[in-house]
């Protein structure tokens, strides 16, 4: 059933919802089809022609799928601040400067790892992405802090380490990305944060790292609380090209406050290339989605060829 | 014509509401009954039709069920809940005012 099933297949491409949603829905329409089809026989079609115009009257499966994902793109206010709340626990963390307390430290890591693993293992809902962000944080800032490793050591710790932090962030992005890229993009938002922040203080050495902390909390909070913002209104908002909008925007507000905060410890260039990274860490997502997709067309397309 | 697929869109889901209400239905059977009980003015872009049904399905107003038919296929039906009845109970009044107050002005006076 040709027509039924490229239908189906298109509308799957575009709905980016809930699996258990999407398949009830690709079940719901192609049930209609099936019917429509039915119906079109019996007026005096041939068979494959009625499949073709009950596919065709359904009408563009991208629309259909831009307004289903509509109807469930956007989260209860509790999933919003729910998902919110690792940044916002982080925000409060420097805005009471608090990092050395270890009451506070273990209970937002045991918070995260739980959280996280409940997520993953429960049909990865719209809340989870964020709380995975700062699972993979800490392998980024370890990989940073490397460099500070005396002479040589620094170099053979960064080669060993660097590939194997990649293959972690590249498998669980890629996994995200089979839900919807834009998750991607949103678990991988606080990455040029940390870093910048890190990088700000490791570099401006004028005064003692815990001093410099101290110095910056108030922004470093601010960032995560803007981080926090930005979540609520990323699952509250339903149509994707705002929540697209909506991480670009804060992302560069966020990357300006780390520049204001190290007072131009990292530079222009270094500012720069924050920017820069953040921009692709967005994007990335995005081509990866565009690469998986276009692989499995083509292997559906060579299995449908290749001789039963 | 923008005209009237403006007043069509908003009175879809007060239209759904009504027909669920009187029997439970599946998509396709909504589409035939609406063409058959408006004498085919009421004719749905098929594909419109399930993103409306999930919206009402997501505010509460309407529940789907898998049923099989007697010919073993399955369809999704969609019940009313006590809420949708209470909704429909609400717009049917609204409705009832609002056209009332229309007529006396966009009909001619008669005798």
């Amino acid at each position: 059933m040709p027509a039924k099933l490229n239908y189906t297949d298109n509308l799957k491409d575009y709905l980016r919802i809930d699996p258990t949603i999407e398949s009830d829905v690709v079940r719901e329409l192609s049930a209609h089809i099936e019917d429509r089809s039915h119906e079109l026989i019996e007026s005096g079609l041939p068979e494959e022609e009625a499949k073709a115009k009950a596919a065709q009257l359904l009408g563009s499966p991208r629309l259909v799928a831009r307004q289903m994902y509509e109807v469930y793109s956007q989260g209860s206010w509790r999933q919003a601040i729910f998902a919110a709340l690792p940044h916002f626990l982080v925000a409060v963390l420097f805005a009471l400067r608090c990092w050395q307390n270890t009451f506070w430290l273990l209970g937002i890591l045991g918070a995260i790892i739980c959280f996280a693993i409940y997520g993953w293992c429960h049909g990865k809902p719209a809340w989870l992405f964020p709380w995975l962000g700062y699972c993979l944080t800490p392998v980024i800032a370890v990989g940073i802090l490397l460099i500070y490793l005396p002479g040589s050591w620094a170099w053979f710790a960064a080669a060993a380490y660097i590939p194997l932090a990649l293959v972690v962030i590249f498998s669980v992005t890629k996994q995200t990305i089979k839900r919807d890229w834009l998750f991607a993009s949103l678990m991988l938002l606080p990455i040029p944060i940390v870093l910048g922040w890190i990088l700000a203080l490791g570099v401006g050495s004028r005064l003692p790292w815990l001093e410099q902390l101290y110095e910056v909390a108030p922004l470093i909070s601010l960032s995560f609380a803007v981080l926090a913002i930005t979540v609520v209104t990323f699952i509250r908002v339903r149509q994707r090209w705002a929540k697209v909008g909506i991480l670009f925007v804060i992302e560069t507000i966020v990357v300006a406050i780390v520049a204001l905060g190290d007072r131009n410890a990292i530079g222009f260039g270094g500012w720069l290339l924050l920017a820069l990274l953040a921009s692709l860490l967005l994007l990335i997502p995005a081509l990866l989605d565009r690469k998986i997709r276009e692989a499995e067309e083509k292997s559906v397309e060579l299995s449908h060829k290749s001789p039963s | 014509m923008n005209y009237e697929r403006e007043l069509l869109k908003g009175s879809t889901d007060s239209l759904l509401l009504c027909l669920i209400n009187h029997q439970p239905m599946y998509g396709y059977q909504i589409i035939k009954e609406l063409e058959k009980r408006s004498n085919g003015y009421f004719q749905f872009k098929e594909g419109t039709l399930y993103p409306a049904l999930h919206r009402l399905e997501k505010a509460g107003f309407i529940q789907g069920k898998w049923q099989r038919l007697p010919g073993g296929q399955e369809r999704r039906y969609y019940y009313i809940t006590a809420k949708g009845e209470k909704a429909l109970a609400e717009r049917l009044v609204v409705w009832q005012d609002f056209s009332t107050a229309v007529a006396l002005i966009m009909q001619p006076a008669t005798g």
